[in-house]
């Protein structure tokens, strides 16, 4: 449990607006930890989280994720070991969820063979089995925008899953979804932190979820890194420092 | 300079100076050789278009508004007066005044004349072509409906040749995707290029084509794809400029690269909207098909422009009467074909 996975230093993103989302982040991530990323919205977890895997281009700092630079890495390498999950789940809604979890494999197949649709037999029986692992294999026909949206959030998690990803990176997963729902899918991602082992990291607004599936936490505060620690020390005092005086913690059940 | 001061320059400049050159040649009353003389007339213009400018640019200082102001300044500027009726604002009448020179204008150019509408021996003629357009001869039926299936495939295959075109070009000719100088570039280029060529109308594609290849339906279906491609381009790519970028987002975390991308974040969005423009493009170029006919570019128009040429009326009506049928019916399908995809 002590090797680092992820080591973020001085990360900084400048927006070409102008916006300066990260100012110097750093931060290390060991290997099986679930790191939950709190903080107001606009404080730059989103933006941290892209910076990870380069949907955003970092501005200056250094990502070394499994001991080398994200920067010299090709992104389609980089990406194909990060998994990634979103607050709108981010399914293609006209195709099916066995057909959005193999896009999965995406980074695996050559242009040619995935224009024409052409994915193994192994990719497809991955695909199906971790359908299965989020407990909707006997939706796999259906087509994606026919589910709820805990279950469209189901086959997002099978999408990065089947990318056999080192780390998965979860953009506020439960935030779009009704209270009871949340915590199905917040048990998935235990689920897949505990039973496969893989790095979690997790941008999220409740605090009760995050003492309940974390099990570290940093904080954001406009764009500077302002808590790092064990979540069950959250006090008051904290809470108000990242979250303003006039915050009141809002639970969930 | 802010580009609403330019837009409202070149606006209210435009305005005055079609009213100077109105007041003008009524003073001056020019001679035909005088009005061809291009440098000389132009450069009065663009004189008269500076003087507008500058008035423009006083009368907006001094916080009287203009025509060009009003339509042209930024929302927050809008924001800070109150609603007057126009009659009660300068660029009211300023907007009054110009539309009313342009309509005098108009007549005059126009030769617009009652008494040509309403005299006795043009009236004559016009019952004639009526009487012959209302009792159509039903013999050249057959060949009638004939040349419209001729039109109908020539638009069909128009519309199916500049698919592929359409398509590959549409996403190169779409902003979201070309991001970055060099793509930049490339979309400047192929914008520039489409917006070119559509501003060439079908019909002149239809006489190029028609020297080219020979009179024709060739001719005429070559012109149509043309139009076709730069039409369809535009109206596809600005779909791909609305699709949500969630999934495109969902597909790339995947590592998946630009072609994966579009194909599997992109296309699923865009399709349906593209088969429904395909088939009003379809629907269109069937119209367009009978008026390139008139310049030789085949099928039905040809025909049309035959028996006009020969003041056969009767003939003429029947033609009519096929072609208002056909469109009728591609209206009405291509309606209710788009209507489902929806």
């Amino acid at each position: 449990m002590s090797e680092h996975i992820l080591k973020v230093k001085n990360l900084v993103k400048t927006y070409p607006n102008g916006v300066q989302a990260l100012k110097g982040i750093s931060f290390d991530v060991k290997k099986g930890e679930f790191l939950v990323v709190i903080g107001l919205s606009g404080s730059g977890k989103s933006t941290l989280l892209r910076c990870l895997n380069r949907l955003h281009e970092p501005s200056r700092g250094d990502i070394q994720f499994m001991g080398s630079s994200t920067k010299t890495e090709s992104i389609r390498n980089l990406r194909t070991k990060m998994g990634m999950i979103f607050q709108h789940f981010n399914l293609i809604a006209r195709h099916t969820v066995l057909s959005n979890v193999l896009m999965g494999r995406l980074g695996y197949t050559s242009t040619f063979k995935s224009l024409f649709g052409f994915f193994s037999q192994s990719d497809k029986d991955q695909a199906m089995k971790y359908l299965k692992l989020v407990g909707i294999q006997e939706k796999a026909y259906i087509r994606a925008d026919q589910l709820s949206g805990g279950q469209q959030q189901r086959v997002a998690i099978a999408r990065a899953l089947v990318q056999n990803p080192q780390i998965l990176l979860a953009d506020e997963p439960v935030a779009s979804l009704d209270p009871a729902t949340c915590h199905i899918v917040m048990d998935y991602l235990k689920k897949v932190n505990e039973e496969l082992g893989i790095t979690i990291i997790c941008n999220l607004h409740f605090l009760s979820l995050v003492r309940q599936y974390a099990t570290r936490v940093i904080a954001l505060k406009n764009g500077e890194l302002v808590y790092e620690g064990d979540p069950k020390n959250i006090d008051e005092a904290w809470f108000e420092k990242i979250y303003g005086e006039s915050a009141k913690e809002v639970h969930i059940n | 300079m802010k580009l609403y001061v330019f837009r409202r320059s070149l606006l209210d400049g435009l305005s005055i100076a079609i009213l100077i050159s109105v007041a003008l040649s009524l003073i001056l009353n020019p001679t035909e050789e005088q009005w061809l003389n291009l440098p000389l007339v132009s450069m009065i213009f663009m004189g008269a278009m500076l003087v507008g400018a500058l008035v423009s640019q006083i009368l907006n200082s001094i916080g009287v508004k203009t025509m060009g102001q009003n339509l042209f300044e930024p929302d927050f500027e809008k924001a800070k007066q109150e609603a007057k009726s126009w009659y009660q604002t300068f660029w009211g009448w300023h907007l009054f005044v110009t539309v009313f020179a342009l309509f005098i204008v108009g007549l005059f150019k126009t030769k617009f004349s009652f008494y040509e509408l309403t005299n006795e021996d043009g009236f004559e003629g016009a019952k004639r072509l009526f009487a012959g357009i209302f009792n159509p001869n039903w013999d050249v039926l057959p060949r009638a409906v004939l040349n419209i299936i001729e039109t109908i495939f020539m638009a069909f295959l128009a519309t199916f040749l500049a698919i592929p075109f359409a398509f590959f070009l549409s996403f190169l000719a779409a902003k979201n995707i070309m991001k970055g100088p060099v793509p930049f570039l490339i979309y400047t280029l192929i914008r520039t290029f489409l917006n070119v060529t559509r501003s060439v109308e079908a019909l002149l594609w239809a006489i190029i084509f028609s020297v080219w290849v020979g009179i024709g339906p060739f001719a005429g279906m070559l012109a149509l794809m043309i139009h076709s491609i730069a039409s369809l381009t535009k109206q596809y790519s600005e779909i791909v400029e609305t699709v949500s970028e969630g999934p495109i987002e969902g597909v790339q975390a995947c590592g998946a690269n630009k072609l994966q991308t579009i194909w599997y974040a992109i296309v699923p969005q865009v399709v349906l909207p593209y088969i429904s423009f395909t088939i009003y493009r379809w629907d269109i170029n069937v119209r367009m098909a009978t008026i390139i006919g008139l310049v030789g570019g085949g099928g039905i128009g040809t025909m049309l422009i035959k028996y006009q040429g020969q003041a056969m009326w009767a003939e003429v009506g029947t033609i009519i009467v096929v072609i208002a049928a056909v469109v009728w019916m591609m209206d009405q399908a291509s309606a209710y074909i788009r209507e489902a995809l929806k």
